[in-house]
């Protein structure tokens, strides 16, 4: 299940991934078709997909040993996954303090960290440490919160 | 001999021979942390060396890589878990000679192989690339696209278990580095009318995501795996105090060990020049090797120093010699060399035969920057490995990796100030351990991302030259050769899968 399961998700990554390469346009006279790498990566990438589904071809009690697709495990990493996605999101929305006072003490309790003083002084320890570091010492510019900015609040 | 100036230069730097001695504490204590690399590490830390000089850059990543590929070795011996795939076959006979109380033993030993591994695999550096160099200046476009095939279908199929899934990691890897504008006729390609998407993906955010947050979270699920989480990994060690036993190791234990060690490093030198084969290869191969030319091949994997001296020398002499493509082609032979190349290109240096006409002076500081890196965890293995597992024992996972996971934001942010950066190193991240769970090769798919663009100038470069034909690599027999040398190495690969399978008697899926 799981063999066939990748070959169809390489199958429709080649077929996008031809599809895209066709919307380039063609070459001027003199030139080469700017289309031509990816194309040929993404028919490359569709025969690897036609090659993989063949050998899937095997007995079905071989087949019944196949690894489960996702466990209980694999979902709590997209949970993580989300979370990340969420931070990076809020960062363009609340710049870079807010969002990581409260996301570093959830990453810490997901990895296993129960201490309420751990989790309270990581709210405030890593978006401090992580500020001075690089947006003092490194000279980054912070990215700014569009809809509120803690920092430009504290500079206030 | 331009080595000797750049080694005074060198050692008349203080500042630089700090920042050497600190790479190679940090890389030690990455490559013996389990479930951290230095791959991870020199991707983390890339955006930080934005701010140093080209030199001090490049010479701080580049000891991380050596000292990390060493410090695997302290893990494997020491916490039966080896820090890099390299150091699995030191595992074989460190560990059980930790348990015999012979740890410190076993610890100098894979010290003193490392260092003869590694210093031999540099002089061979240092003598041959500019030679290869030289050559490489000779060869024409169609040449050059003939060495990037052969590079993508031997990194493709030879890396990882699976040939389909390794050539598959290849070629998404090429795909993504074809999102933004072509570079010749500036015609879009899978920008999806995205102004972001235009300007291409960034190596730098695509590196940290795929080799630091998916590592993260490959160890968060690992994690969760386990039936407390709560509960850090009390590793075997703490019950296995033998690394304070038995530490000192005279010549006439080491006696046996040095033509092993001597054997390793040619083996690891030769196996390094050749992209994509890596470190794991290069030990296992020496030490199935040292094993057939043993006198005691009985004691192997039951606790032989020899068997700690033949992986470990294999498996530094690589570090060296895997630089000659990535300087003298621009091809990195492995994911360490891909991000060096990514520190070239951010300092605005271009890699390839030309790299040695414009600035051959900082390319051998380089190479006299790694000899003192060398020494440097040479030393600090020698007499403070055990110091240095101490510290690790202490490292409390359940914090240090969702601190890693803050890190990789704000350093994806820093690259170039893009908050569009963080957002391709989530994805990248989340594609990274997807790609580590359904057992693609994530090395693959990086190195062939960093060689796209150079195979693809070069591609039509040729075509331009030949009228759109492509029998040009077919008549040219220094190209015909490189393209026989990637059929033929994905060629042996499928045969010996077969062979296994055989023996196995198990179906064709992996091949």
């Amino acid at each position: 299940m799981r063999a066939i399961l990748e070959g169809i998700v390489l199958a429709v990554l080649s077929i996008a991934a031809l599809w895209g390469a066709w919307q380039v346009p063609s070459a001027s006279t003199g030139e080469t078709w700017a289309g031509i790498v990816p194309f040929g990566a993404a028919l490359g990438l569709l025969i690897i997909s036609g090659l993989k589904l063949a050998c899937v071809r095997r007995p079905a009690t071989e087949r019944a040993a196949d690894s489960p697709i996702a466990d209980d495990a694999s979902l709590q990493v997209i949970g993580l996954f989300l979370l990340a996605v969420i931070y990076q999101q809020s960062l363009q929305w609340f710049g870079y303090l807010l969002p990581t006072a409260l996301v570093a003490p959830v990453a810490l309790y997901a990895f296993g960290v129960r201490s309420w003083i751990g989790l309270a002084l990581s709210a405030v320890l890593c978006p401090l440490i992580f500020h001075i570091v690089f947006f003092e010492l490194l000279g980054v510019f912070p990215p700014f919160g569009e809809v509120f900015d803690l920092l430009d609040a504290i500079r206030e | 001999m331009e080595i000797f100036p750049a080694l005074l230069s060198v050692v008349t730097d203080p500042v630089l021979l700090l920042a050497i001695l600190l790479a190679a504490v940090v890389g030690m204590i990455v490559g013996a942390t389990p479930g951290l690399t230095a791959s991870a590490a020199i991707a983390m830390l890339l955006p930080i060396t934005f701010y140093m000089p080209p030199l001090f850059a490049l010479a701080f990543l580049y000891v991380i890589g050596k000292s990390g590929r060493y410090g695997g070795s302290i893990a494997a011996i020491l916490f039966n878990t080896p820090g890099t795939a390299a150091s699995a076959a030191t595992q074989l006979d460190g560990y059980p000679l930790a348990r015999l109380g012979k740890a410190g033993k076993a610890m100098k030993v894979a010290t003193i192989s490392s260092i003869i591994g590694d210093f031999m695999g540099d002089i061979m550096l240092v003598i041959g690339v500019g030679f290869i160099a030289a050559l490489a200046l000779k060869l024409g476009p169609p040449e050059t696209f003939a060495i990037y095939f052969a590079a993508f279908v031997v990194i493709g199929s030879v890396i990882g278990k699976s040939i389909l899934k390794g050539l598959a990691s290849a070629l998404i890897g090429i795909l993504v580095a074809m999102v933004g504008l072509d570079p010749i006729s500036g015609e879009e390609r899978y920008t999806f009318g995205s102004f972001e998407l235009s300007n291409g993906i960034g190596l730098v955010p695509l590196m940290i995501g795929v080799f630091v947050l998916g590592e993260v979270f490959a160890q968060f699920e690992e994690r969760r795996k386990t039936a407390n989480p709560t509960e850090d990994d009390t590793r075997e060690v703490e019950s296995n105090k033998s690394f304070d036993d038995g530490n000192s190791l005279t010549w006439q234990e080491y006696k046996p060990c040095l033509p092993h060690a001597l054997r390793g490093g040619l083996i690891g030198a030769g196996i390094g020049v050749l992209p994509g084969l890596g470190s794991a290869i290069a030990a296992f191969i020496s030490y199935g090797e040292g094993k057939r030319r043993a006198k005691n091949p009985e004691q192997w994997g039951k606790g032989a120093l020899e068997g700690v001296a033949a992986p470990e020398a294999a498996n530094n002499a690589v570090s060296g010699p895997s630089m000659a493509p990535l300087l003298t082609l621009g091809i990195p032979g492995s994911t360490i060399g891909a991000i060096l190349l990514g520190v070239f290109l951010i300092h605005g240096i271009q890699v390839g035969p030309t790299l040695f006409l414009t600035d051959k002076e900082l390319v051998y500081k380089l190479f006299a920057c790694g000899i003192f890196g060398i020494a440097a965890y040479g030393l600090i293995g020698y007499f403070g490995a055990t110091q240095v597992a101490r510290l690790i024992l202490k490292i409390p996972t359940q914090v240090l990796y969702p601190l890693i996971f803050l890190t990789t934001f704000v350093a994806a942010y820093s690259a170039r100030g893009s908050l569009f950066d963080v957002t391709v190193m989530t994805f990248a991240g989340f594609g990274g351990w997807l790609m580590r769970k359904y057992d693609f090769n994530v090395a693959a798919f990086v190195i062939s991302f960093v060689l796209a663009k150079g195979a693809e100038e070069t591609f039509r470069q040729s075509m331009l030259m030949s009228d759109g034909g492509a029998l040009i690599f077919i008549e040219r027999p220094i190209a015909l050769a490189f393209l026989l040398v990637g059929l033929a190495a994905m060629a042996f690969r499928i045969r010996g899968i077969m062979k296994d399978r055989k023996l196995a008697s198990g179906g064709l899926e992996d091949a």
